[in-house]
């Protein structure tokens, strides 16, 4: 509808990541929006859907942050917790599926990444871009849920850390403050060879918004669950991190746990609804179903 | 000379798309003075249209702005003058146009179509097709039935009052009795090319170049439309990206709005449609309800088939009575039934018109026909395709509308093929295979499609090719036909080619503009190589006779020959199609030949169903039609394959998403189509029983035909698979979860 202003836009780079802070914190005071643009897969749509812009009205700058290397690691950090992986806001789900550390450390993002729309999206989008959007819907989102990543954002203020779970506040909304830059993500790695689980229902098999996503990723030592993460897209306004589903995982041994108990925690844990993509019901279904399945995979019964 | 028919040649317009050089509408270069077009719709689904106001922020002194008062005659032509070019006081649906928009700045032409508002006293709208056959006008002074048709035989042949209780009668005396009904949804096209326009005025009169289907039907609303002698008006057919029908009608909608603002402002006037209006406001295949009640042997031999069909025609007739026609004449399948009544309905409702749409209202019947047949072999406790293949027409058998088959009838063949080709008997005989928490099931349909115009059509019609004479030995096709990805261009040269004892590489395709060449009829109906390629075959043949009667006369090569006739004047040979004398039909009773004769086939579905989130997989897919003579088989599979495909997105995802006569879903993102990835492997058998009629030695019509199988084999193979047995589209997870559920009480 409104691509037709869009040339009308100031396309800008900044020199440094600093100089980026610098810049967004003085048009945020100054009460102007200012657009991060990585992989624009979702803002261009937005722009095509939008109304048009009123003349007059000062356009929007849009930054260009794909290519700064500050936004770009992908690395494994090792500390005294334990190895963590950290990966750039600007490094791309085609990356995630190519690179070779995230495949044996974290093979649950890359068996995310490559279900991610398709291979363009895949090419373009960015694990950043999927947490600043912060739609419920977002797959890359789902699986940071699951590993209980840290997400690092930087301001003029300095730079802070917020773990996952204090990160969502309602549907597209946040606690990273409007002048907060997302830098990187940084996930505690599990074991070698933990078990994972990445399991996305859709329309088809590409190309598809997610009805329901199940990401997860656990340890296990003697049959009972000694680290246990999920997360599920489409079934809440926020990605669901099923806290009474956690709290059953770990709350006794594997083998005791049963379908029923495992459907009660669910459903105490998502609110899907009715959309133009799928019901409520059938969601609720598949969340179950999926759960039941990961459970099954990790030694529960039914 | 290497004969080109039945050698898979390249297209001709295959490297410049590959290459990305071809034209579309919307690439051709803008004309001096051209003008962006955008059209202001209602989205209220029925209201009255109390005014419109244009905000006087807007500077509208370079915006030239169409209503409904600037439009005389507000009619667009086709079957009946019932849809308005602008809507003036009453609105029908939501996506009625009711202001034109032109401006050279295209930023500034979106915030001006923003800034217009039209104050509508909403109405409650009529969007249910039964209950609108007995609501009030959605067309005010007229009836919302818009159409209707009762095809008799046997028992029920007794006239339309006593018909319905004359087939209860026979189902009454049958042996098993089996009851059931079957629902279809709106389609979408989906052509890769949004529809567009680019139209001007100058002192020959009007000038339409755009992404067009049928060329002559735009040729129709334009003289219609502004009062114009045929001379003044020249509709010009651009590098067209597929239609699939949805090009047919409505490119006369848009040329009529892109006409208007070009005479208004004094300027050319492009108008390209996005994505979203595309999908909102064209045309989309009609959704059907069919109730159906057949009687049988116990030993599966058909008696008596009732079906009652209500379309939905939307807001304005457009090609409603035509669809309902072949759906109608396709509703009993490809079987012998002694007794039948099919009554077929169309009703209006406030939703955009419904349109052309391959298979036009086949796919419909037949998804109820095929799905029925399951259900009879269910409770007869038969095998669904044995049950076919005892009941399938065969030559000397008499179709319900009575005619008589007889020749180039294949069903049989490609039944069995395609069983063989699929496995099919081993992997019912073992039954579902469940993989853990997967179910593989496999099913199958069978059926035909009656190729080129029904019933008289061909014979009203009359078209006309012409095939010219060029120098240097060169032949030059001139027809109406379009090619809009089909192949055309490429299949009527290697007809020509043949027809005249040249190699493909001297036969050209004229343009198609309509001041240059002739009405063929349009480009619809699986009737382009079936009927016209015959008449440009009868043309091509005519003049290689005059060029061979010269080389006898005074020698020379073909080219030398050629040279010296064109030297004394013009040489080129229009034809005009005639109808094989053996078709008979009467449009007042609905008897006789339907068709000159059908294509037949089998499809056969295998699909995977997960059991936990009850997604389906179509994991291989297995075909085989009789097309008469495969002129170019390459892409003749190709148009098996597209075909299927697409009946597969139709089967299994694609829905629009309505609320209160508005569509949710109007992107490619929530309107599901198949992508290459969710396309399964095909094995696709061509089976060849010649057409005497048909050209390059017995071509058949097989546009549409692929499209009416996809569905029901899914649906016989999801069944096999889960013992879920839907009879309403699409077959998604959440109709199959719903239906697990009902199974279980």
């Amino acid at each position: 509808m409104s691509l037709t202003d869009l040339e009308s836009y100031e396309l800008l780079h900044a020199p440094s990541l600093a100089a980026l802070v610098a810049l967004v914190a003085d048009r945020h005071a100054s009460g102007l929006h200012t657009v991060l643009l990585a992989g624009g897969t979702d803002w261009l749509v937005e722009q095509e859907s939008r109304p048009p812009l009123p003349s007059g009205v000062e356009h929007p700058v849009v930054l260009d942050v794909s290519r700064m290397p500050e936004l770009r690691a992908l690395e494994v950090v090792s500390g005294e917790g334990g190895d963590r992986l950290r990966v750039g806001a600007a490094v791309t789900y085609l990356e995630l599926r190519r690179s070779a550390v995230v495949g044996e450390r974290a093979p649950l993002l890359a068996r995310m990444a490559a279900d991610v729309g398709a291979l363009q999206i895949q090419a373009r989008g960015t694990i950043g871009g999927n947490l600043a959007t912060a739609s419920p819907a977002a797959d890359g989102v789902a699986a940071l849920a699951a590993l209980d990543a840290d997400v690092l954002v930087e301001s003029v203020r300095g730079r802070r850390t917020i773990p996952f779970s204090a990160l969502q506040t309602g549907y597209k909304t946040s606690t990273r403050a409007p002048d907060e830059v997302l830098v990187a993500v940084e996930i505690a790695l599990p074991s070698r060879g933990a078990p994972f689980v990445w399991r996305k229902v859709a329309a088809r098999r590409a190309q598809a918004i997610s009805k329901v996503a199940l990401a997860g990723v656990a340890e296990v030592e003697d049959g009972r669950v000694t680290r246990f993460g999920v997360g599920m897209a489409s079934v809440a306004p926020v990605t669901a991190r099923l806290p009474t589903v956690r709290a059953l995982a770990l709350s006794r041994p594997i083998a005791e746990i049963d379908a029923a108990s495992v459907d009660r925690a669910v459903e105490a844990d998502v609110s899907p609804i009715d959309d133009v993509r799928s019901t409520r019901d059938y969601r609720l279904h598949c969340a179950k179903a999926l759960v039941r399945a990961w459970l099954r995979q990790l030694g529960a019964r039914g | 000379m290497q004969p080109s028919v039945g050698v898979s040649v390249p297209r001709v317009d295959g490297a410049a798309k590959v290459a990305g050089t071809a034209l579309y509408v919307d690439d051709l270069p803008p004309l001096p003075g051209e003008l962006h077009g955008v059209t202001v719709r209602s989205r209220v689904a029925r209201g009255r249209l109390r005014g419109v106001t244009f905000d006087p922020a807007i500077d509208w002194s370079d915006v030239t702005i169409v209503r409904a008062e600037d439009v005389t005659p507000n009619v667009v032509a086709l079957i009946v003058d019932d849809q308005p070019v602008l809507a003036a006081d009453v609105i029908r649906h939501a996506y009625e146009p009711v202001v034109l928009l032109a401006c050279a700045d295209r930023a500034k032409l979106a915030r001006a179509a923003a800034a217009v508002t039209l104050e509508v006293d909403p109405l409650p709208p009529i969007l249910d097709p039964e209950a609108a056959l007995s609501a009030d006008a959605v067309v005010e002074g007229r009836s919302n039935l818009q159409k209707r048709y009762l095809i008799t035989k046997g028992a029920a042949d007794v006239g339309d009052e006593a018909s319905l209780a004359a087939i209860e009668a026979a189902l009454a005396g049958c042996e098993v009795v089996v009851r059931g009904r079957y629902t279809t949804t709106h389609q979408e096209q989906l052509y890769l090319e949004p529809q567009g326009l680019i139209a001007r005025w100058d002192d020959h009169g009007v000038h339409v170049v755009g992404s067009i289907q049928c060329p002559y039907y735009v040729h129709k609303a334009l003289t219609k439309g502004f009062d114009l002698p045929a001379d003044r008006v020249h509709v010009t057919q651009a590098v067209t990206g597929g239609g699939f029908g949805g090009k047919e009608e409505y490119p006369s909608v848009l040329a009529l709005h892109a006409a208007l603002l070009a005479r208004k402002s004094g300027r050319p006037v492009r108008m390209i449609y996005d994505r979203k209006e595309d999908l909102e406001a064209t045309t989309k295949r009609h959704p059907a309800i069919c109730d159906v009640a057949t009687g049988c042997d116990r030993d599966g031999t058909l008696r008596v088939l009732a079906m009652r069909v209500v379309m939905d025609g939307g807001a304005y007739v457009t090609l409603t009575p035509v669809v309902l026609s072949r759906g109608a004449l396709h509703a009993a399948g490809a079987y012998r039934w002694r007794d039948a009544r099919i009554e077929a309905l169309a009703a209006a409702t406030n939703t955009p018109p419904n349109g052309a749409f391959r298979g036009f209202g086949a796919p419909q019947t037949i998804w109820a026909i095929e799905r029925h047949l399951d259900a009879v072999a269910r409770e007869l406790g038969r095998d669904p395709l044995d049950l076919r293949r005892q009941n399938l027409l065969t030559i000397g058998d008499t179709t319900a509308t009575g005619q008589k088959l007889a020749f180039s009838v294949a069903g049989l063949e490609c039944l069995d093929k395609a069983r063989a080709d699929s496995g099919y008997d081993e992997k019912r005989r073992r039954g579902p295979v469940a993989t853990g928490r997967v179910a593989r099931g496999i099913g199958a349909a069978t059926f035909l499609h009656g190729a080129g115009f029904t019933g008289s059509g061909e014979r009203n019609l009359k078209g006309k090719a012409a095939v010219d004479l060029v120098a240097g030995g060169r032949l030059l096709i001139r027809t109406g036909s379009t090619d809009i990805g089909q192949g055309t261009e490429t299949v009527f040269r290697q007809i020509v080619a043949d027809a005249a004892g040249l190699p493909i590489g001297a036969v050209d395709y004229a343009p198609v503009c309509t001041t240059h060449v002739p009405d063929s009829g349009p480009t619809v109906a699986s009737r382009t190589i079936m009927i016209v390629g015959s008449i440009v075959e009868s043309a091509a043949r005519k003049v290689a006779a005059r060029v061979a009667a010269e080389r006898d006369r005074a020698g020379g090569t073909f080219a030398e020959a050629g040279d010296r006739l064109i030297a004394a004047g013009e040489v080129t040979e229009l034809v005009q199609y005639v109808s094989p004398d053996y078709v008979k039909w009467d449009d007042a009773t609905y008897k006789g030949d339907a068709y000159p004769v059908f294509a037949w086939s089998c499809f056969i579905a295998e699909v995977d169903v997960d059991l936990d989130t009850f997604e389906t997989t179509v994991v291989g897919f297995w075909s085989a039609t009789d097309v008469g003579r495969a002129v170019n088989p390459v892409l003749c599979v190709g148009q098996i394959e597209g075909g299927a495909l697409q009946a597969l997105g139709w089967a299994l995802t694609e829905e629009i998403v309505w609320k209160d006569g508005l569509i949710q879903n109007p992107r490619l993102t929530n309107y599901i189509i198949p992508t290459a990835l969710d396309a399964p492997h095909m094995t696709t058998a061509l089976i060849e029983e010649p057409f005497p009629f048909g050209p390059g030695g017995g071509a058949k019509g097989i546009g549409e035909l692929p499209m009416d199988g996809g569905a029901p084999a899914v649906a016989a193979a999801i069944e096999h698979a889960t013992g879920l047995s839907l009879g309403a589209l699409p077959l998604s997870p959440e109709r199959l979860l719903a239906a697990s559920r009902r199974n279980a009480l």
